[in-house]
């Protein structure tokens, strides 16, 4: 298999520009094409925009990436479908925290005219903010520890860390103790317990009882420091941004299974949204109306990225806001 | 619109996968350069994910996937073969049927596993195995029409097959079935002398100048009946295939004077005449056939696959006899290249699409690079991944001025340049390349970099216009299947007295100088050539421009990129570890020059010594 990343010496990597690769999945595989500037984006990244072209730069991780689907099963790539004369500009970074992706942004968006900014927060991200370090697979499918760069508040003040971050691997044996609690952890835990709860009630009554398990407890306060952190970030990079701001929480698995409650993670988004004024759309409620079956085939069967059908549910559902607020910044309803 | 075709070969020996588009073969490759298991006959994952990703295709958009060979008809051959040889070889039929019965039925759940999808048609196409042989050699010809002539050892119940193959039609009209064998004759040759089977058998080639064909009467007067059309009966009393898992029995070793050789002994005069002797039976039986099947077709042009075809020096012999005006062979000639035949068939006679022919006379296999090429940027990424300290040089004249003068300067070059070639020759894109006017590079380039002692010369790469300088050959041989003699007046005397007096060790005859170009000229005065074609690739002909530039010569040393045993490199990063593992002085990546000796120390994570085994 191809390698697909580069070091980058700000962000810590990006996809090798230019790249053009087919991914063995458990999905059948998927192609994967890079652009110039070293993401996935069907797109070459442009300055000046075409008139009567509407122009939106979409920032996420994987999710918005696309692993696990070709580029063109992606809901970035489907909203170009279904909206006309609408370019979408991704920038996903697979595994990168928001950290990164506001990183990605000052690197190679500012300049960029658009119409508007959407920010996919795949939720789990809150983890990979607050982690120094990250462990990747290498070629021979080992876990190597890398340094990733990281914010710190200071002060109220996001200070840039790690950068640029060391290009060798990291053994965490030569790191402190202190450090040490700073690999980031990834994905939320498969908590044992409830793979038990769910092996003896079975995953429909689970979700019929809506148990409502504490899937990520860093959003349970708006002083937790983790979503500190993370809440900076995101305002200093919606008030920077001149255009309009589209904030859009993305749902692990578990929640769109009804496995755990989204409360508090939509209470904080809800809190930066009203703070920064900017647009936020949670697609949670869209997602639920589906069947429990339909919901289970949004993500693979091993893979807990989005099946070509998870994205097109999750474009159908933005489809409606984006296609509208585009439609009223061209009227100038908006700043 | 256009029509797309997978094409797979599989569960035999060297899988492969081959993508046709509109008839063009866009990309083709063996599993053995990505699972790094030389030989690998499993399903060939890794070998389609390529071929989807260079035609960039979604597997539901392919219009068909087609399969080399009908498992069913090499099923019947299994079972009947096993009703023959009775009770004896039951466990050769319990092997053989896991293996059609246990793996070929479910081709199709493999292939949905793996890509998710049959494409547009949902279901699997099979063809015939010589019929997927037959494509592989006559679509990508450059001929409107031609002889066609496979042989192998075996695929369902064929081994032998002649036909003709015009505009996009073909016709097979004879056939030779097993248990009788062209290949599986010379391959019992091939383990008897303590080679590998499937693999051993170019060695046996290369063994066969120094020996004297003694045993041809016995070979003629028990082992093979050869008709004057070029059939030919084997007598199967002498073999152990039918009814056991090894290729020869006692009653052929009684015949040769004992048990065979142990892999990896010394090798002995009996070996040597040994191999003569199977070499003029084969190139007998193909002279009759050839002729044979001239007379049945009338075509002008003849073109070859299977295994078999692979003996270049059988080929060279046919060419010299003027029996058809121009011939070509499969490069690929053995079953992986029945990905591409399968594929090619499908294309033309399932969809019905017209046959292009290259207009300027060249074949349509575009110099066999079929392969995964990496980008500049791909290789930067992964030299900057791992810190490796390189020097790029992005003009390609410099490029190709720098590589010739260290080449010039004795040092050897490992070079990566380009899309992989398909079929078991490296031709340039994954090759280690060395001095052909040096004695010393034959000794260094096998004791220092591919950890052998061999009898066998390398091959020498030569500028297409240069070829009849070197040798007395006037055609082209881009993909090293023919051999020719060096032209005489660059050859040496020889002396040979101790090893004519009987003195076996080889190393006396191979040590000595026998031409201008040492390290490429044969014990009998002949090289395995490949001339290089700017057209085909160009990067490769200015290298080798450049060495003449300098040296007057316009040839250098080809060998593959890889060490004993090991499938040719794919990606940088085997070639890196290729490189470090041995003394090589310089490695080449696309344009990136590396030098050993700044290269950090290579940790090494296997005994590659035990993971590639001798042919
Ligand atoms: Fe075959």
């Amino acid at each position: 298999m191809r390698q697909s990343f580069e070091y980058h010496p700000v962000i810590g990597y990006r996809f090798i520009p230019g790249l053009k690769a087919r991914i063995p999945h458990e999905g059948g595989g998927y192609l994967i094409r890079v652009n110039d500037c070293g993401f996935r984006c069907e797109r070459n990244f442009i300055t000046e925009k075409k008139p009567g072209i509407r122009r939106v730069l979409l920032f996420g991780d994987s999710f918005t990436a696309g692993d696990g689907v070709s580029n063109k099963y992606r809901y970035g790539d489907l909203l170009e479908k279904k909206i006309p004369n609408l370019e979408v500009y991704n920038f996903g970074l697979p595994g990168a925290g928001t950290d990164q992706q506001y990183l990605a942004y000052k690197e190679y968006a500012t300049g960029i005219k658009h119409d508007l900014l959407l920010i996919a927060v795949q939720v789990e991200n809150i983890r990979r903010v607050a982690g120094h370090y990250r462990y990747w697979l290498n070629e021979r499918g080992e876990q190597v520890c890398y340094a990733k760069p990281y914010y710190e508040l200071v002060d109220g003040t996001l200070i840039l860390r790690n950068v640029p971050p060391r290009k060798e691997p990291i053994h965490e044996a030569d790191l402190s103790k202190e450090e040490r609690k700073f690999i980031a952890v990834g994905r939320f835990p498969k908590l044992k317990k409830m793979v038990k709860l769910v092996t003896r009630v079975g995953l429909k009554d689970l979700a019929q009882k809506a148990i409502r398990y504490q899937l990520a407890p860093e959003y349970n306060s708006p002083d937790n420091p983790a979503w500190q952190i993370m809440r900076a970030i995101l305002e200093e990079w919606i008030n920077n941004n001149r255009q309009r701001v589209l904030l859009m929480p993305l749902p692990p698995y578990q929640y769109v299974e009804e496995m755990g409650d989204p409360s508090h993670y939509q209470a904080r988004f809800r809190e930066v949204a009203s703070a920064t004024g900017c647009m936020l759309h949670d697609p949670l409620p869209d997602l639920l109306k589906y069947s429990l079956e339909e919901r289970r085939g949004f993500r693979f069967q091993k893979d807990v990225h989005l099946t070509p059908q998870g994205h097109a549910a999750l474009a159908t559902s933005l489809t409606p806001i984006l296609e509208k607020l585009l439609d009223d910044l061209e009227q100038g309803v908006h700043k | 619109m256009s029509t797309t075709i997978l094409g797979i070969s599989a569960f035999y020996h060297d899988s492969a996968a081959a993508i046709i588009r509109d008839g063009e073969i866009i990309a083709a490759a063996q599993e053995e350069r990505f699972s790094r298991k030389k030989h690998d006959p499993r399903f060939p994952h890794h070998a389609i994910n390529y071929c989807l990703e260079e035609a960039f295709i979604e597997s539901s958009e392919l219009d068909a996937v087609v399969f080399y060979d009908n498992p069913l008809f090499t099923w019947d051959r299994v079972l009947k073969n096993c009703m023959m040889a009775g009770p004896r070889s039951f466990d050769q039929f319990k092997k053989a049927s896991r293996s059609v019965l246990g793996i070929k039925m479910w081709v199709k759940d493999y292939i949905i596993r793996s890509i998710g999808s049959l494409g547009k048609l949902d279901k699997l196409l099979f063809t015939e195995h010589h019929m997927s042989h037959a494509a592989s050699a006559f679509y990508p010809s450059p001929f409107q029409k031609a002889a066609i002539i496979t042989l192998d050892g075996v695929g369902e119940w064929a081994t032998t097959t002649i036909g003709l193959g015009t505009d996009n039609r073909i016709e097979l009209f004879q056939e030779i079935n097993y248990p009788h064998s062209l290949g599986l004759l010379y391959s019992a040759f091939t383990y008897y002398c303590g080679f590998k089977v499937n693999s051993g058998e170019y060695k046996l080639m290369g063994l066969a100048p120094y020996g004297e064909p003694i045993y041809y009467d016995a070979i003629r007067e028990n082992l093979i009946d050869i008709k004057e059309d070029g059939s030919y009966n084997l007598n199967t009393e002498y073999f152990g295939y039918l009814d056991s898992s090894v290729m020869t029995n006692d009653k052929f070793n009684n015949l040769f004077g004992g048990s065979p050789r142990k892999p990896e002994s010394y090798i002995t005069r009996r070996e040597m005449d040994m191999a003569a002797s199977i070499q003029k039976t084969l190139e007998e039986v193909i002279l009759r056939m050839a002729l044979h099947t001239k007379k049945e077709t009338g075509a002008d042009n003849l073109v070859m696959a299977g295994g078999v075809a692979l003996n270049c020096v059988a080929n060279g012999k046919v060419l010299k006899k003027g029996i058809f005006d121009d011939f070509w062979i499969q490069p690929a000639a053995s079953d992986a290249g029945g990905a591409v035949g399968a594929a090619l068939l499908v294309s033309h006679a399932y969809f019905d699409i017209p046959r292009k022919i290259n207009p300027n006379g060249r074949d349509t296999q575009r110099g066999s690079y079929l392969g995964p090429a990496y980008k500049p940027s791909e290789v930067v990424a992964f030299l900057g991944r791992k810190g490796y300290p390189y020097e790029r040089i992005a003009n390609p004249q410099q490029l190709a001025e720098k590589i010739a003068q260290v080449i010039a300067d004795g040092k050897i070059v490992g070079y990566f340049a380009g899309r992989m070639e398909f079929g078991p020759r490296a031709l340039g894109a994954r090759s280690i390349l060395g001095d052909p006017r040096r004695r010393e590079t034959q000794s260094v380039m096998n004791l220092k970099i591919k950890f052998r002692e061999s009898f066998r010369p390398f091959a020498p790469s030569v500028l297409a216009e240069d070829v009849s300088e070197f040798f007395e050959m006037e055609s082209e041989s881009p993909y090293m299947l023919l051999v020719a003699p060096v032209r005489k007046e660059r050859c040496l005397p020889m002396n040979l007295r101790k090893f004519q007096e009987g003195d076996d060790n080889m190393s006396a005859v191979i040590t000595q100088s026998r031409s201008d170009i040492p390290a490429v000229t044969h014990v009998d005065y002949s090289a395995r050539v490949q001339t290089v074609h700017p057209s085909d690739k160009p990067d490769y002909y200015h290298v080798i421009k450049k060495f003449k530039d300098l040296t007057g010569y316009g040839i250098i040393v080809n060998t593959s990129f890889n060490v004993r045993g090991e499938p040719i490199v794919c990606s940088p990063q085997d070639a890196y570890r290729c490189f470090m593992r041995t003394e090589m002085d310089l490695l080449v990546l696309e344009d990136c020059l590396l030098w050993k000796e700044e290269q950090p120390a290579f940790e090494d994570t296997e005994d590659w010594r035990k993971t590639y085994e001798l042919d």
